[in-house]
């Protein structure tokens, strides 16, 4: 069977490698035309489908990595390699500036944003002296290779096929490992992304270092096969071409981006002779895909696949939630330290006080609860503590360190890890990726590894998968590992949840209202599961709102109240304490007229 | 099994290229029957399109007179659209595309880069190409396959600062042009030509091709006082341009190439606004000759529309080709480039006769607008 699955894979090889024997001189031309809008999907594909970062200057890119070569062959008499090795890094230059807005704004914003960067380049091309104004830049060498003659576009062919092949090859081995799989995670859900060490601003800026990498090796290719740049090339039409390949092959599949990118090239090709009925034609293709398939065309297979088991019934036995195996306990030690001190800590929104001078100490090895009414500030506390929101005055140390105002994905790193009120689970990854995300701490400055130790991080990506493994066996998860999420039901999502954040192996675990949805024997699990984590050595922080869950749980309890910390002590302890009652009974007590009294008279 | 079986394949699709190069033996022979095929390439999408349709409607005429009559030694003109969607690339597609499905002769493009970019391959191929560009670059790409239907931008501005320069004597000249390609062109070509008058311009804005509102641009030129303000831009904006400016009080004399001349112009200027507009083209008008009025009145005919200066060119330009086959005896290649550049032909443009570098025409007329109307300058 193995050998069955290299089998496509060769005979792709071998028809691609023999293709242009069967082409006369004008399909070989839109073939390596295709090739090199096909480099330029992938990297649209990489920045947009797999970071999430909306790119509207890949066509820039293009442009850059094309009139970098022209300008530095032409004018400043270099050979062809080098230009071409400088003009991949004045993009990737560029390409990071251009970026860099991301850090800022997402979505429809950095769509405008990089959409007028893209206008802007070829606005200043048709302008600027050194790129030749409106009539380009003429007569670019071409590019020369011993024994090779790369002028005949049948050669040429041979070099992009397999420059083409490394750079998809090269995507996929990004998608499939750490680096992908981190900025997938960030594309769902960054904020959960960097509650899990995700380095949110680094991954963005290399979704557009990836991207304007695509972009200077496609700018490079046309450079060399057409010879000659003009502003039109790289006009926003273009773009709009690109984001439809992207759109039509399936944004978040790379082969999908391959694939729209030849069928579209292929449809503007086989209507040039038809231009009245071109547009309406390549107008109703991309309305028929986002209608009827919005994954894309890559994203077709498996919508078929789920409509024909719904069809013929779910078939087979479904799966199982296995138990969960304890973690070997550790044994106690007796110089607990302090792990979490909060000092004074205050929050404002606006005139809104959540947090009010509020302090608070956890040692090792403690399981606290968090109780309080709604509004109370604990949620507030949480995301505090763990650097989503900014305190207004006060000071949180972790490990005795002072960590106030860092970043979410640092303290992750530093060892703190938390899940959400409302479950922030990765939708488009699976259960077993979604807990990878969390077992990968290597940092992503180090990507440099991809390209010159892959075998490392191929290694790596092995030793996780056995990590993860092991991760689903104990959580009893193994037979959902290869499912998305939010096909299953609530009380496992919330499982996966705590398997993840205990997964990214901290010293703090802050669980938000875990029991929330969940019904009595899910409730005694989870209790189970947030022991043995607490006796493997990770202290737990949890807010909860079933007393019954807290009181049996937890050594300690804080109790909050408009923001402040209002009780605090062992279970019996709080639960008598009059502040406590007050805050959750009111002091309306007062105003309800004694019933004994209103009977006797 | 399958493994090594595909291995084999392999191995053997790499002994085969390490014999033999693809593509080596492929050559569209010339066929000497059946209809003349030529090419008409030109945006028919995009923004670039109505200058494609009025290319396409000016060649379509002269082809369609020729079959009329029956063709050329019997043979009747096929004459095939491509759209280049205005971008190179696209073109370069073409290119490729009507060398091998064998048409031996290529009409247009309207877009200078567009045509460049096809140039080396049409060259490769041995096609000659009548295009109705006129940037300088053209001229410069050096193929002796290409020729232009009109003169070059120089000739409209070179003509023009003559007029005005050293004509009138007014030397009081401000520029206002806008950066897209057409009026980028413009600013240099006109630019040059006050230089090497030794003038230089008393204000020189610069606006985007998209914008509506000039008030700023144009109150720096009202300080300036100048005779006569250059207008480098397309014909719509360069209309909002006159209007707004008269609406700022400045009662100078506008001055431009092509765009300058045409209805669209007049109309968003407004007849009033526009009124003693200096044009520089080739084409003023469709009543300026008994040959132009016959076009016009053809083309009247055909579309149900006026006629105008790209309609004309391609017109000119697809009887030079036609007319050169016919003295060729439908020769193709280097043969019928060389019968195109002997070919002498009094066009609507006016006389043609090629020189080496691919231009057949090297003056414009001066044109005012007078009365709402485009007349011949008396100079």
């Amino acid at each position: 069977m193995r050998q069955l699955r290299f089998a496509p894979l060769a005979l792709i090889a071998v028809a691609a490698w023999l293709l242009p024997y069967g082409l006369d001189s004008y399909a070989i031309h839109v073939v390596n035309v295709i090739l090199i809008f096909a480099v330029l999907a992938i990297g649209l594909g990489l920045c947009m489908g797999v970071g999430g970062q909306v790119n509207l200057a890949q066509v820039a890119f293009f442009g850059i990595g094309a009139y970098a070569t022209a300008i530095l062959t032409t004018r400043s008499g270099y050979g062809f390699w080098i230009s071409a090795v400088l003009a991949l890094a004045a993009t990737v230059a560029i390409g990071l500036v251009i970026g860099t807005p991301a850090l800022r704004v997402q979505s429809h914003y950095l769509g405008i944003v990089t959409l007028g960067l893209a206008l802007a380049f070829t606005n200043w091309v048709t302008n600027a002296e050194i790129t030749g104004g409106a009539e380009g830049i003429s007569a670019i060498p071409v590019p020369t290779l011993p024994g090779v003659d790369l002028s005949s576009e049948y050669l040429y062919y041979y070099l992009e096929l397999i420059v083409f092949t490394v750079v998809l090859v090269f995507g996929l081995f990004v998608v499939r490992t750490g680096l992908g799989r981190r900025m997938r995670a960030m594309r769902d859900d960054a904020l959960a992304a960097g509650a899990l060490g995700a380095e949110v601003p680094v991954l963005r800026m290399t979704a557009f270092l990836l991207a304007s990498i695509y972009g200077g090796v496609g700018g490079v290719l046309y450079a060399g096969l057409i010879r000659y740049v003009a502003p039109e090339s790289f006009s926003i039409a273009n773009m709009f071409l690109l984001l439809g390949m992207v759109i039509i092959g399936g944004r978040q599949s790379l082969i999908g981006c391959v694939v729209g990118a030849i069928g579209l090239s292929l449809v503007r090709e086989a209507f040039v002779d038809h231009p009245t009925v071109a547009q309406i034609g390549y107008g109703a293709v991309v309305v028929l895909v986002v209608v009827f398939a919005p994954t894309g065309l890559a994203g077709l297979p498996g919508r078929i696949r789920s409509w024909w088991s719904r069809r013929r019934g779910q078939p087979g036995t479904a799966a199982r939630l296995q138990p969960f195996q304890p973690y070997p306990a550790l044994a106690e030690r007796a110089d607990a330290e302090e792990v979490l001190r909060v000092t004074a800590l205050s929050k404002q929104f606006r005139g809104l006080k959540a947090l009010d001078d509020l302090s608070l100490t956890v040692t090792e090895g403690e399981i606290r609860g968090i109780v309080g009414p709604n509004g109370s500030g604990k949620t507030t506390l949480f995301n505090v503590i763990s650097g989503l929101y900014r305190p207004t005055r006060g000071r949180v140390e972790f490990r005795g360190r002072d960590v106030t105002n860092q970043a979410p994905y640092r303290l992750a790193r530093a060892g703190m890890s938390r899940t959400f009120q409302n479950l922030r689970l990765f939708g488009d990854l699976t259960v077993e990726e979604n807990l990878l995300v969390a077992l990968d701490r290597s940092a992503t400055v180090d990507s440099w590894r991809y390209v010159l130790r892959p075998i490392s991080v191929l290694r790596r990506n092995r030793d996780l998968h056995r990590q993860a493994r092991e991760v689903l066996d104990r959580y009893g998860l193994t037979e959902f590992a290869g499912l998305p999420p939010k096909s299953l039901p609530y009380g496992i999502q919330r499982r996966v949840e705590i398997a993840r954040a205990v997964a990214a192996g901290p010293s703090l675990l802050l669980l938000d209202e875990p029991a929330a949805g969940l019904n009595g024997e899910e409730v005694r699990q989870l209790s189970e599961i947030v022991r043995s984590v607490r006796d493997s050595g990770i202290t737990v922080i949890i807010i909860e709102h079933n007393m019954g869950l807290v009181m049996s749980l937890c050594e300690r309890i804080t109790v909050l109240a408009g923001g402040r910390v209002i009780a605090e002590g062992g279970p019996a302890e709080v639960a008598t304490h009059p502040a406590v009652i007050e805050a959750y009974l009111g002091d309306s007590m007062d105003d309800i007229p004694p019933v004994a009294e209103e009977a006797s008279r | 099994m399958l493994r090594r079986r595909a291995t084999i394949v392999l191995l053997t699709a790499l002994a085969l290229t390490a014999c033999s190069a693809p593509g080596s033996d492929k050559k569209a022979a010339g066929d000497d029957s059946g209809p003349i095929k030529i090419a008409l390439v030109d945006a028919q999408s995009g923004q670039l399109s109505s200058l494609g349709a009025w290319e396409l409607k000016g060649a379509k005429l002269a082809v369609d007179e020729w079959n009329a009559q029956g063709g050329i030694n019997g043979r009747q003109i096929q004459l095939d659209v491509f759209d280049d969607q205005g971008d190179p690339t696209v073109g370069t597609n073409l290119a490729r595309k009507i060398d091998s499905e064998g048409y031996i002769g290529m009409i247009g493009t309207a877009e200078s880069a567009v045509t460049i970019a096809m140039a080396p391959t049409l060259k490769q191929a041995e096609i000659p190409n009548i295009c109705s560009g006129q940037s300088p670059g053209l001229v410069a790409v050096g193929s002796e396959f290409l020729f232009l239907n009109g003169p070059t931008s120089t000739t409209y501005d070179e003509t023009l600062a003559k007029y005005i320069v050293d004509g009138q004597g007014i030397k009081n000249i401000a520029m206002i042009t806008n950066n897209g390609s057409y009026g980028k062109g413009e600013h240099d070509a006109f630019l040059k030509a006050l230089k090497a008058r030794n003038v230089t311009p008393l204000a020189d804005q610069v606006v985007t091709t998209d914008q509506k509102d000039f008030s700023a641009a144009l109150t720096g030129i009202r300080q300036k006082n100048p005779k006569v303000i250059f207008l480098g831009a397309e014909e719509v904006e360069s209309g909002l341009i006159v209007k707004q400016a008269r609406d700022l009080g400045i009662t100078a004399t506008f001055a431009g190439a092509a765009p300058q001349g045409t209805p669209v112009f007049l109309d968003t200027a407004g007849a009033k606004n526009a009124e003693g507009t200096i044009v520089s083209s080739p084409y003023l008008s469709n009543d300026i000759s008994e040959a132009s009025k016959k076009f016009a009145a053809a083309y009247l005919a055909k579309y149900n529309e006026a006629a105008e200066l790209h309609g004309a060119k391609a017109y000119d330009g697809a009887q030079i080709m036609l007319t050169a086959l016919k003295s060729s005896n439908v020769a193709t290649g280097k043969e019928l480039a060389d019968a195109i550049r002997a070919t002498k032909y009094q066009g609507l443009l006016g006389g043609f006769a090629y020189d080496k570098t691919g231009v057949g025409i090297f003056a414009t007329s001066i044109g005012t607008i007078k009365d709402g109307k485009l007349v011949a300058a008396s100079s």
